[in-house]
């Protein structure tokens, strides 16, 4: 069961709308490592884990880049709001305009619709935790670029803010890598899968 | 900030001496001490000084002080610690701190669904009308600076 939070996780707060940057930085709500992808990886995955610190992990950790998701949503929805039909060409968000108007639609920067196949469900905890850990680096490398290619100082505070989040999920994602070792068979970490094998 | 702290072995985390190969190892965080003070937390992105790796060295500033950003930063801490305590369950001085916090949540979480509105539905309890419709939604912003 999921309770809505009237209040995002950091202000968001866009003085001047740029629908120029909204054309890239959509890419950080459905893109291929969004936080759309960051929050259905990590909440379809915890099923498949067998150790109770890794469902608590797997579910704090998705439900706040659900929060994450939100924030960029705002992001977009500030930054194209009182568009006029100039400035969106001149902008060159005429291309995602056409389909969506002012909406907020799950897509990469490239217009690609977000896809799951961007993400992994292996059912396995050390080749998915191997996955989040990547994922992680892959959404902080796409803030990384968002913040070169925007001058917007509203932005770049949440896109700043973001991006940390990253650095500090990479951090307990490799610490419940080191947990899970703790619990399976030193000689050969591989030896079976303990979501499955009994 | 960081230069508060000149000891600086908080940026190092345990490793095992000697590791089985074909295995990745993160070191792991040894104390949720130091930590920044709640307003400095949510403005950084990280309650801990050892994580606190910002892109070109800049930093963001002057969070607002609104009542909504003094309830942010409250709950901020208690989301970061719940991601430390998931694998640092036992962890006794971190789990104080995250019940020092939690009561400072209910608080200030009280304080503000009284003077500007629910941000949880249950927030109503006692209050005259259905104000969940009320004022801004979370994304919402309509001030404007000229380009």
């Amino acid at each position: 069961m999921f309770v809505y939070e009237k209040k995002l996780q950091y202000p968001v707060k866009i003085q001047t709308p740029n629908p120029a940057l909204a054309k890239f930085i959509i890419s950080q709500y459905g893109g291929p490592d969004g936080e759309l992808g960051a929050s259905m990886r990590y909440l379809s995955q915890r099923y498949s884990m067998p150790y109770p610190e890794l469902k608590g992990l797997l579910t704090d950790i998705g439900t706040e880049e659900l929060g994450h998701l939100e924030m960029v949503a705002a992001v977009v929805h500030q930054l194209t709001r009182e568009m006029t039909p100039e400035e969106i060409k001149k902008a060159g968000l005429d291309t995602y305009f056409v389909d969506h108007t002012a909406g907020v639609y799950p897509s990469a920067a490239s217009g690609f619709p977000w896809t799951a196949a961007s993400m992994q469900v292996k059912g396995d905890v050390i080749a998915d935790l191997n996955e989040d850990l990547a994922a992680e680096q892959k959404a902080r490398v796409t803030y990384d670029n968002i913040l070169r290619l925007s001058d917007d100082p509203d932005v770049n505070n949440v896109m700043r803010y973001l991006r940390e989040r990253e650095i500090v999920h990479y951090q307990r994602f490799g610490e419940a890598l080191r947990k899970t070792l703790d619990r399976l068979d030193e000689k050969n970490y591989y030896f079976m899968n303990p979501a499955f094998d009994r | 900030m960081s230069s508060n702290y000149a000891d600086q072995r908080y940026r190092q985390g345990s490793l095992p001496g000697s590791a089985p190969l074909a295995m990745a190892y993160v070191p792991m965080q040894t104390s949720a001490a130091p930590a920044y003070e709640a307003e400095d937390a949510l403005l950084r992105g990280t309650l801990f000084p050892g994580l606190d790796l910002p892109f070109m060295g800049l930093v963001n500033r002057d969070l607002p002080s609104t009542p909504l950003a003094e309830m942010m930063a409250i709950d901020f801490v208690v989301d970061e610690l719940e991601l430390y305590l998931d694998t640092h369950a036992e962890d006794e001085e971190a789990f104080a701190l995250y019940q020092t916090m939690l009561s400072l949540q209910k608080e200030a979480r009280e304080r503000y669904a009284r003077r500007c509105g629910p941000i949880l539905q249950s927030d109503m309890l006692g209050m005259d009308s259905y104000a969940w419709l009320s004022g801004p939604w979370p994304w919402e912003y309509c001030q404007r600076k000229e380009k």
